[in-house]
């Protein structure tokens, strides 16, 4: 049995990841109350955050797994705030921690946008790294890009410090290409966070599970540590009347993943982990679909997990060679920055007026 | 002159001859006149005929002695004394002398002589001297001493009877006063003292010529008659009337009281006040815990005021107290209405409403008291029969505790649980 740690830092972070502790308990809204949660691991979850509403609005985490950093109510989005409070709060965070024992594999979840979790993060994984020598992942959520500059900005350092960090894969999962979700904007974050939620799901019990076909830590681990270190998740369900070679497919589909990514053109390594009864796994047709697969990114790790009577459902995990929605967002994000830049001179010119302004202060005018 | 002189002194002796006989006359006149008393007083003569036959004949009692001719032969009588005994038996006494047809016979202290005088075929003359004995009692005995009836005491049984028993002040009550002599013997000289009762007045005399004798066996019903007037209010039982009377042979006095009748005066009508007191309900038949309230009336139907009134409900066992006016004090956890006065044609309504605990069938006692001005009266009313059937929901006690204990337990865990849960995950 696996030990995985699984972080979630921020707003974004607590959501997904009381959308995973829901979705282990069994999806019920009162599920916590009559149900244990299902996970195939030792799994420690733990919600940091330095907005306590933040943290109370979270009803699936039991409350010892919620870590307040007292610093009023948040960080104000400002990554540098966020980063000093970290530095000073960082002993609290590691001792819970350490607490909860050995782990094999750990992830930590946030978005890159915020304050909290786009600061603590990348500063999380390294003090990680630096005490631990088990593999860290980030799961990392990007911004609309119409949310505003900042947070374009900030999601830019944040992966760069995220990719700086050591950390053994960052996966993306991107709000922008997920916003077709649809219904209104909480309809929408709760839909992305529940995706997220059932693919780390599906993850960790595809690294713990008897299959037919087997996959574990290793594989995931060589498929991580592929390509430029960026990864996405891909799903997809079959509703029985479809092949299993469709619902790999769709898992690879811009409608199957987490991110914009033209896998076959732009992936590294695959892992492809299929799950449900017997009589779906077609052999010829999972072969045929990851040689597929196979012969556009080179190699590609299968799972079977045979479940009686269930549905087929499809879970890849891939890394990227290269992104170009990436380098969109980078793009976007320098453009940010220089917009926040100009805002400052501006805000320098009006400094200046001030002084002028100055010259006559205890003056009155004479008629 | 001695002839003179003898004659003087055949003259003086004379004279004094005479003066001695002349004493001698007047101590003897007054010896014989003591002699002559003390005989009648102590002896008397009875001469009488008595039938007789050769084979049987007639007697003649003197007290309770019967002289009695056995029967006659050849002109001469066979004559026996008897004794009669309290017990109806008699006994043939024995002579003490006898001579010359003459027999003595010594009887008690005194003596009876019998003396056969003549005698034909068919009857004897007899002279009968009883000495020392007062004769109360003679009688010529046909059939001879087997009819003799024994002379006994008397017994008077007086009774004293009044016309009515329940009278006002200033009536007037006849009083008559009877007697019988139910003993053995004659009561002689029997008087009478009516006896009068205090609270009476004495009105008249109506009749008091009463026999001095009665015989045994008779009575008289109008021994004395008198009225009085009823004086005061209140029971009274009169006061029983003596007879004194002596009998006919013996020498004891006797006193008999009457009967005494008991006699109601009603004192004078005072005006007090009433009550009038009834109950009414608003229902008959009612559920476990369902509420009954009755409803009491009190009307005051004179013009005097009650007072001390007090109205107490006994409630029955399967009724507990509710509610009620605001009248209702509570005494001891018990319901009761208290007022100092209700004035003249008072009308009060209380109503007192009370729970049914347990089944069954009853009534609501109620009980009034007051002071209706000259004394404390109590008077009860009684509701109609009320019938409380099992509850809506009596059905559940009927099962055993656990049937009830087992699901509390489990919500209680389940709460416990939900609040235990529900603990883990609030900040």
């Amino acid at each position: 049995m696996l030990n995985v740690l699984m972080v979630g830092a921020g707003q974004c972070g607590n959501r997904i990841l009381d959308a995973v502790n829901r979705e282990a308990f069994g999806g019920g809204k009162f599920s916590k109350y009559y149900s244990r949660q299902k996970f195939p691991s030792r799994v420690e979850t733990i919600a940091v955050n330095t907005a306590i509403n933040d943290l109370k609005e979270m009803h699936y985490t039991k409350a010892k797994d919620r870590i307040h950093i007292p610093n009023l109510h948040g960080v104000g989005a400002n990554r540098i705030v966020g980063k000093q409070c970290f530095i000073d709060n960082k002993d609290l965070i590691m001792r819970n921690i350490s607490e909860r024992g050995e782990f094999d594999v750990g992830f930590v979840i946030t978005s890159t946008s915020g304050g909290t979790g786009s600061s603590f993060s990348p500063l999380l994984i390294k003090e990680l790294k630096g005490k631990y020598d088990f593999p860290i992942y980030s799961v990392v959520v990007l911004p609309f890009r119409e949310e505003g500059t900042i947070y374009l900005q900030n999601s830019a350092f944040c992966l760069k410090e995220m990719y700086d960090s050591g950390a053994d894969g960052i996966i993306l999962a991107d709000n922008q290409f997920l916003k077709d979700v649809g219904g209104d904007i909480k309809s929408a974050y709760d839909g992305i966070n529940n995706m997220v939620a059932e693919r780390l799901l599906f993850l960790l019990e595809a690294l713990d599970s008897e299959m037919m076909m087997v996959t574990d830590l290793g594989d995931f681990q060589t498929v991580m540590s592929g390509g430029a270190g960026f990864a996405t998740i891909g799903f997809a369900k079959g509703d029985g009347s479809n092949t299993i070679r469709s619902v790999i497919h769709d898992s690879l589909s811009p409608s199957g993943l987490l991110f914009s990514s033209n896998v076959f053109e732009e992936g590294s390594r695959a892992m492809i982990i299929m799950r449900g009864d017997r009589k779906y796994m077609s052999i010829d047709d999972i072969s045929s679909e990851i040689d597929k697969l196979a012969s556009h990114i080179g190699h590609v790790f299968k799972g079977v997990i045979v479940r009686n009577g269930e549905l087929p459902k499809v879970l890849s995990v891939l890394t990227l060679e290269s992104t170009s929605e990436l380098e969109n967002l980078y793009a976007l994000a320098v453009e940010a920055i220089q917009i926040e830049k100009d805002k400052r001179e501006r805000m320098d010119i009006r400094k200046e007026a001030d002084a002028t302004f100055s010259m006559i202060e205890g003056l009155e005018p004479q008629y | 002159m001695h002839e003179r002189s003898n004659y003087c002194v055949i003259e003086g002796i004379s004279k004094l001859k005479k003066n001695r006989i002349v004493g001698y006359s007047l101590l003897l006149f007054f010896f014989l006149i003591l002699l002559t008393g003390s005989v009648s007083a102590e002896s008397k003569t009875i001469n009488t005929e008595i039938s007789a036959s050769s084979t049987s004949g007639d007697g003649y009692q003197i007290n309770n002695y019967v002289v009695q001719i056995t029967f006659i032969r050849e002109s001469r009588a066979i004559i026996d004394l008897y004794e009669l005994k309290e017990s109806g038996d008699s006994i043939k006494l024995d002579f003490t002398t006898f001579s010359d047809q003459v027999a003595t016979y010594k009887v008690g202290e005194g003596t009876i002589v019998v003396k056969e005088v003549n005698t034909t075929t068919s009857k004897t003359l007899v002279e009968i001297i009883v000495t020392d004995i007062t004769v109360e009692y003679q009688k010529y005995i046909d059939g001879g001493v087997d009819r003799a009836i024994y002379i006994g005491e008397p017994s008077l049984e007086l009774s004293k009877e009044v016309d009515k028993t329940s009278a006002n002040i200033g009536d007037t009550i006849r009083v008559t006063i009877k007697a019988i002599n139910s003993g053995s013997g004659t009561a002689q000289r029997i008087s009478i003292d009516p006896g009068f009762t205090p609270g009476f007045t004495f009105k008249s005399t109506i009749y008091s010529t009463y026999p001095t004798e009665l015989p045994v066996g008779t009575s008289y019903t109008q021994m004395y008659i008198y009225e009085v007037e009823a004086a005061k209010g209140g029971t009274f039982t009169l006061s029983p009337a003596i007879a004194t009377y002596s009998s006919s042979v013996f020498e004891d006095d006797y006193t008999a009281p009457s009967t005494r009748p008991t006699v109601t005066v009603a004192e004078e009508a005072i005006e007090t006040s009433n009550l009038s007191f009834t109950i009414s309900q608003d229902k008959t038949e009612l559920k476990r815990n369902e509420k009954i309230t009755f409803t009491i009336n009190v009307e005051n139907l004179k013009d005097v005021p009650a007072s001390m009134i007090k109205i107490t409900p006994i409630i029955p066992n399967n009724l507990t107290y509710h509610s009620g006016s605001e009248d209702i004090d509570m005494i001891n956890e018990k319901p009761i209405i208290q007022k100092s006065i209700f004035g003249s044609r008072y009308e009060g309504e209380y109503k007192f409403t009370f729970k049914a605990d347990k089944v069954g069938a009853n009534i609501l006692t109620v009980k009034l008291t007051y002071n209706n001005g000259v004394e404390d009266i109590s008077q009860e009313v009684t509701s109609d029969m009320f019938y409380v059937e099992r509850g809506k929901y009596d059905f559940m006690a009927e099962y055993p505790i656990y049937v009830y204990i087992t699901p509390v337990i489990i919500i209680i865990a389940i709460a416990g649980w939900l609040h235990w849960r529900r603990s883990q995950f609030r900040m």
